[in-house]
């Protein structure tokens, strides 16, 4: 297998290895053609006429550039002994048009002086031709109409046609190496706010120009602090329109798929629609991924989307939603704004599940112990969910409200058969169990901010503003569940179990937070006192929780087959925690600066606060009541360094320090142990102190401002102790029942590694994009096991190299390659466990002509760990579309899944003590054809031609 | 809507009859009303409008670094420099060798002050033929020779508030808040002159109430144009461009715009527009909120415009030329063989010219400034064309890079 694999990798980085010489470093010459741009009747050169070059024969762009100071123009990499057209315009200018062609040999046109005449003032409104590219001030335009795209185009492919955009695979798109942060539809959030949605759907005819500019909300930082923003400016009329589509499949083994979706838009309102369901691992869990996954999507190379074939089990969702936003004001800005937005969801979802698993736990140094289980599971949940928010601002004045509510309801039966022996495949004992649960729970939550900055203020200004936010959450949860276990010992039959016990528990609570900040504190008190610029803020948070928590248990007495009240575990707790979290920030700045050289800025926070927690439980056991309070001073701090370096790059670094309190829970001091689960029994313990946790997070990240070649990077670690972290006390006995009670324990430590290099090379006619980044952890946990006190090191590494890489409009491929391990070592035993999961995917799209196209789609995995087998195995999925009718609006596709039929889906990972392996049931081998219909209209009535 | 007109028309005459009451009257006998709409403005070679451009760039070493020049003044062996960055006055030779810098270590804090003694920029003196720079900070003026080394602090004397006031050769001084104490009432004014502590002329009166909650407001600008004895002023929301001298006030030229650049005429009376000035720039970006930069050489009148449409394709800076008529735009000066192919001005990257205009005009040399950053990129735009520099140039642009000093750009008008 891994004779194909490599030859595949081997040939398609040779592909792209002789491209990228051809465009490159090519021999073949490469033409220059100069010039400059004058308007001879005011006498001055044009300094930012765009000048496009296109191939004469069939106008495709071949490069455009933007006159410099002097007027001139110079391209370098233009093909030669090829007709060629120039356009060049400039707003308030005729377009000027003019073909030529590069001399064989002498590889250079100069084509002088060109004369600019200014276009009437009469003939103001007729466009004549516009530009690909134009300055608008700061804001980089893009105009549709100047890039010659199939009729059935989405913004997407306009994208992709655009010098100096990248579309990366994981969907981001960076301008210039700058990465866009938000997308925007005539200055407004398009249904939801998902890139996809807009870029491939939105028709390219429909389209203006598009818009590229920083948001700078701060006058001080001009560049500095920017994002980038990209505004899809429709044309006049088109602002109104609906998009969607409708889609059904059929095949082998009875799958099917079928989804709808429709969205409609006008100038202030907003509306989406969708459903689907089908078998065969697709799940959406919200509106966006639902709406994200059935767009049009147009005439371009596209490799995505795939039924899970790592999900586990086999499942059958269902799925509707609607989406509505409406914008009280029709052209919304930072500062005047106000818009309503709901959405519903509602998700039914049936799933079967067969697992398989084997782990193996130290017991002590010499001893390991085996458990094979078998996991058998069906559910079938239905979840809804409702919320909607309100934005407002108005004159430095900001409100958010939103509110949530969430139903589910859900059905589960459980089987579970395990068995545990030791090293020498001698049997100990089974546990054996059936569960059947029925849940109900419902919970909401409702929160506001209020946020207010004067939009100027002077030096005698005493109140600067102030944040406030509000939440209050609340739920009510009821489960029915009757649970059957037969423990059986091989070792002491005496020891046998049986269960048969029904649960019927209840609970409710609330969750209400109030946060408060209160800046420039010294203003406010000293309206001129300047404190050496020292700045402070009073924050305050004030939280109340309640829970109660009602269990009715009753057995089952076998006599008189009744069900009877369990005395012990029929129980009610109640517990209120209230935390206060007064502070005061205070927090220094520095900047330095030199004009058109650098600009510095660093700023040091301290931000001292004393949580005090009181928790309160009240419970039928006398010994839950507990009344315990908690005070513990957690101060915050942080140094966030800037640098930006003009025309070269911008560096930040940000060091942060923080303190967490964890207290322990009633379940963790007190619980009331549930004898059922032998493999499993909980018990407390009372003595459980607070445990502090302090982290230290450092990250740093490199923003390249050159325009060529640009090569982004980043990286964070973060590490910190636990001090008195309540850990695990695990008492396993030689027939794999396991005890465990919780004790705090001093030592434990991780650190977690974060980061990766993007670089894209654009071509004439390809693309190529690398990108790599990995992540790893690494922590000493500290434990005991059977009464011995063991550290556990552990460490996880994740890593993923991608190279996409698409020829012109025709050919997308992706190479994934993904490497990830663990190990774990229990130092107490000297004993340890590791693991590898290596995955290849190789995906490659080829449209035939316009209307076919052709995907496939490869993986390799192969799984190794201490101790087993390498488990390897091959998903190859591949299908055909074939799209019709005059827009593309339908398609019908085949696909094979699985073609190999080799999935199974592995399960292999490390935990403390123990590491596991296994299989579980997964989607495998199916063949489906689908039919899709994409409704699509943009303006109010579709033009006729 | 037609209500609130009225009555707004009706304020605003009330209120104009009300001010104009105090202050004096202003010449407009000789007022010349000029029509200039920006589009038409012509490009012109550097030498159609200059017979010598100098680059000096001034030296970059550790001690010297600073950001750029927000006040320069000349003797004759010698610029001075003051930053607001780096809070330093720094002297160089006319050939830019850096001599000598003062900057906040060598000034005396007050001493109630905890940081060091902000300073905000500096006159040249002579006393007994020497040049002496002097920097008011705090209390105190301190005096410092060529070399940097303080030469004497003196206290600031309170009653001698004009000390460091414009002036006239006759001594009449221009103050720019004059306050006039009446038995209840207190009128400031934008401009009045004064001669020997007592007023001569008052222009433009205003209550302090009169701008409270306004955004972006000043009195009006005055420049020097290399005349002992007459300044330009120009006032904000107008359009008009007054002469200055040590008797009068006279309104030399009343400019009008095409209406899209134009503010309404009562923009700068009418309070509707109080407090919400921003809001109608941004409505309205091709309007002029106002002009500056204004000087006259010749039949030359040099100004700019600003508004907020911030194209690199905006004209904003001008000469108009009062005999023929003719409209130049000051970024369209294409550069030539006499500024050894580097344009004069960093209009097109909008920073020193846009801010500053020329830093000096005296009636034979113009100054203005530009960074390295602005000079290596206009260098590295001219590579493929083998311009040749000086030898001046040639070894600045060997031994330095886009980090240096900023460069001073010395022009000379040709006599028309």
């Amino acid at each position: 297998m891994y004779k194909i694999y490599a030859l595949v990798v081997v040939m398609i980085l040779a592909v792209t290895v002789f491209d990228a010489k051809a465009q490159t470093a090519n021999p073949a010459p490469a033409g220059t053609a100069k010039g400059l741009v004058r308007d001879t009747v005011q006498n001055y050169v044009l300094k930012s006429a765009t000048v496009s070059v296109y191939k004469a024969a069939d106008s495709t762009l071949i490069s455009y550039q933007v006159t410099n100071n002097y007027g001139e123009f110079s391209f370098k990499t233009l093909p030669i002994n090829i007709p060629l057209r120039i356009d060049i315009s400039h707003v308030g200018y005729l377009t000027y048009r003019k073909n030529f062609t590069i001399p064989t040999g002498k590889n250079i046109v100069d084509l002088g002086t060109i004369v600019a005449e200014r276009r009437d003032v009469m003939l103001k409104d007729v466009e004549i031709s516009v530009p690909p590219i134009s300055m608008n001030g700061d804001t980089l335009e893009f105009n549709a109409s100047a890039f010659k795209l199939d009729s059935n185009a989405v913004v997407e492919d306009l994208l992709r046609k655009i010098p100096n955009v990248t579309l990366w695979g994981d969907g981001k798109i960076t301008v210039n190496g700058r990465e866009v942060k938000s997308l925007l539809v005539n200055g407004k959030s398009f249904f939801g706010g998902d890139l996809k949605i807009a870029t491939q759907n939105l028709s390219k005819n429909s389209v203006q120009k598009i818009q590229v500019y920083n948001t700078a909300r701060d006058q001080q930082s001009t560049r500095a602090d920017s994002t980038l923003e990209m505004n899809i400016k429709l044309k006049k009329g088109k602002d109104i329109g609906f998009f969607g589509k409708v889609g059904i499949g059929y095949g082998s083994d009875n799958r099917y798929e079928a989804d709808a979706s429709i969205n409609m838009y006008s100038p202030k309102m907003q509306l989406a629609l969708v459903g689907a369901m089908n078998n065969i691992n697709k799940t959406a869990n919200s509106m966006n991924s639902l709406m994200a996954n059935s767009t049009f999507k147009g005439v371009g190379t596209n490799v995505e989307y795939q039924p899970d074939f790592r999900a586990t089990g086999i499942n059958r969702p269902r799925a509707a939603g609607a989406n509505f936003a409406y914008d009280f004001i029709e052209k919304p800005t930072y500062q005047k704004k106000s818009t309503l937005k709901a959405n519903y969801f509602i998700q039914d979802r049936n799933s079967d599940n067969l697992t398989e698993t084997q782990t193996t736990t130290s017991i002590n140094s010499t001893d390991k112990n085996i458990e094979k289980g078998t996991n058998i599971s069906t559910s079938s949940n239905t979840n809804q969910r409702f919320d909607s928010g309100y934005e407002l601002a108005k004159k430095g004045h900001r409100v958010n409200l939103n509110q949530a509510v969430n139903f589910s309801n859900g059905e589960d039966i459980d089987q579970t058969f395990r068995s545990a022996g030791t090293l020498q495949d001698a049997l100990t004992s089974t546990n054996n169990s059936l569960n059947t649960s029925h849940n109900k729970s419902a919970n909401y939550n409702v929160n506001g901010s209020y946020y207010y900055s004067p939009s100027f203020y002077t030096d005698r200004t005493r109140f600067t503003g102030l944040s406030m936010d509000f939440r209050l959450q609340g739920y009510e949860n009821e489960g029915k569940r009757v649970n059957i276990t037969e423990f059986k010992s091989f070792i002491d039959a005496t020891q046998n179990q049986k269960f048969n016990r029904k649960y019927d528990t209840k609970s409710n609570g609330s969750n209400q937070e109030l946060n408060l900040t209160i800046p420039n504190l010294q203003k406010l008190l000293f309206v001129k006192a300047r404190f050496a610029r020292i700045n402070f803020k009073i924050t305050n948070k004030l939280s109340l929780k309640t829970d109660d928590n009602d269990n009715r248990v009753e057995d089952l007495d076998t006599l008189t087959n009744t069900y009877r009240p369990n005395a012990y575990l029929n129980n009610r707790v109640k517990t209120n925690l209230i935390e206060e979290t007064p502070g005061l920030g205070i927090e220094r700045s520095f900047q330095k600066s030199l004009s058109n050289r650098y600009y510095k800025s660093m700023t040091i926070r301290f931000h001292p606060k004393m949580i005090m927690m009181s928790q309160d439980n009240r419970s039928d056991r006398s010994f839950q009541n507990i009344k315990r309070n908690y005070r513990k001073f957690v101060p915050d701090a942080g140094i966030d360094y800037y640098n930006y370096q003009y025309g070269e790059y911008s560096r930040s670094y940000n060091l942060n320090y923080s303190t967490t309190l964890k207290i322990p829970t009633i379940q963790q001091l007190a619980p009331l142990t549930d004898s059922t689960n032998l493999y499993y029994l909980q018990r407390g313990n009372i003595n459980l102190r607070k445990s502090v946790q302090q982290t230290l997070s450092f990250s740093f990240s490199h923003d390249d401002q050159r325009s060529k070649n640009t090569l982004n990077y980043y990286f964070r670690a973060t590490g910190g102790f636990i001090s008195d972290n309540i850990v695990d006390s695990l008492i396993i006995d030689d027939q794999n029942r396991r005890t465990v009670f919780q004790v705090n324990a001093d030592g434990h430590k991780y650190l977690t590694l974060y980061g990766y290099i993007r670089k894209a090379y654009k071509f004439k006619t390809s693309e190529l994009q690398l990108d790599v980044n990995t992540d790893m952890n690494t922590n000493r946990n500290p434990g005991y096991t059977n009464n011995v006190f063991t550290y556990s090191t552990n460490l996880n590494t994740n890593s993923n190299f991608n190279v996409n890489y698409t020829y012109k409009s025709y050919l997308a491929m992706a190479l994934n390659q993904s490497f990830s391990t663990y190990k774990s070592r229990q130092e107490a035993f000297n004993t340890g466990y590791n693991g590898k999961n290596l995955g290849t995917t190789l995906s490659s799209s080829y449209n035939v002509t316009k209307k076919f196209t052709l995907n496939s789609n490869i993986t390799f995995n192969n799984s190794s760990s201490s101790n087993t087998k390498d488990i390897n195995f091959t998903i190859w999925n591949a299908s055909a579309v074939y799209r019709f009718l005059k827009g593309n609006n339908a398609e019908f596709k085949f696909s094979a899944l699985d073609l190999l039929r080799q999935n199974s889906s592995v399960i292999n990972y490390g935990t403390s003590n123990s590491f596991t392996v296994g299989t579980q049931n997964v989607l495998q081998q199916y063949f489906m054809a689908t039919i899709s219909y994409y409704p699509r209209q943009f303006g109010k009535k579709a033009a006729k031609k | 809507m037609l209500k609130f007109a009225l009555s707004s028309l009706i304020i605003c005459a009330l209120s104009y009859g009300q001010t104009m009451a105090q202050g004096s009257k202003i010449d407009s006998s000789k007022m010349v009303t000029l029509r200039i709409d920006p589009s038409s403005a012509r490009g012109a070679a550097v030498s159609q409008f200059f017979d010598e451009v100098n680059f000096i760039p001034l030296e970059t070493t550790k001690e010297s670094l600073f950001g750029s020049i927000s006040q320069l003044k000349m003797t004759d062996e010698n610029y001075f420099v003051f930053d607001w960055e780096t809070k330093a006055v720094l002297i160089f030779t006319k050939t830019g060798k850096y001599v000598a810098k003062v900057n906040a270590s060598k000034i005396e804090k007050d001493p109630d002050l905890k940081d060091n003694q902000a300073f905000y920029g500096f006159d040249l003196k002579t006393e007994d033929g020497k040049t002496l720079i002097q920097i008011s900070a705090g209390k105190k003026k301190h005096y410092f020779d060529l070399t940097g080394k303080l030469v004497k602090k003196v206290d600031v004397d309170k009653a001698d508030k004009y000390a460091d006031y414009k002036k006239f050769g006759d001594g009449t001084v221009i103050d720019q808040n004059y306050l006039e104490e009446k038995d209840k009432d207190s009128t400031y004014y934008h401009l009045s002159l004064i001669k020997d502590q007592k007023k001569v002329e008052t222009y433009f009166p205003y209550r302090p109430g009169d701008y409270k909650n306004d955004e972006g407001w000043h009195g009006g600008s005055i420049y020097d144009y290399g005349n002992p004895d007459e300044f330009l002023y120009v006032k904000n929301y107008q359009y008009n461009i007054y002469k200055l001298t040590s008797k009068s006030l006279s309104l030399a030229y009343q400019i009008f715009f095409p209406a899209v650049n134009s503010l309404p005429i009562d923009y700068g009376t009418n309070p509707i527009y109080k407090g919400k000035r921003y809001e109608y720039y941004e409505k309205n970006r091709d309007l002029f909120y106002e002009m500056a930069n204004s000087y006259l050489h010749g039949d030359n009148l040099y100004f700019q415009v600003r508004n907020w449409n911030w194209s690199r394709d905006e004209k904003k800076a001008f000469i108009y030329n009062l005999k023929s008529n003719d409209l130049t735009s000051l970024a369209d000066i294409e550069p030539d063989s006499t500024s050894q192919f580097l344009p004069i001005t960093d209009l097109t990257s909008q920073y020193d010219f846009t801010n500053h205009g020329f830093h000096i005009v005296t009636p034979d040399y113009f100054y203005t400034s530009y960074s390295s950053l602005a000079m290596f990129t206009f260098k590295e735009q001219n590579e493929e064309k083998n311009r040749k520099y000086n030898a001046l140039l040639t070894e600045y642009f060997k031994t330095q890079n886009r980090k240096g000093n900023p460069v001073i750009i010395q022009l000379k008008p040709k006599k028309n």
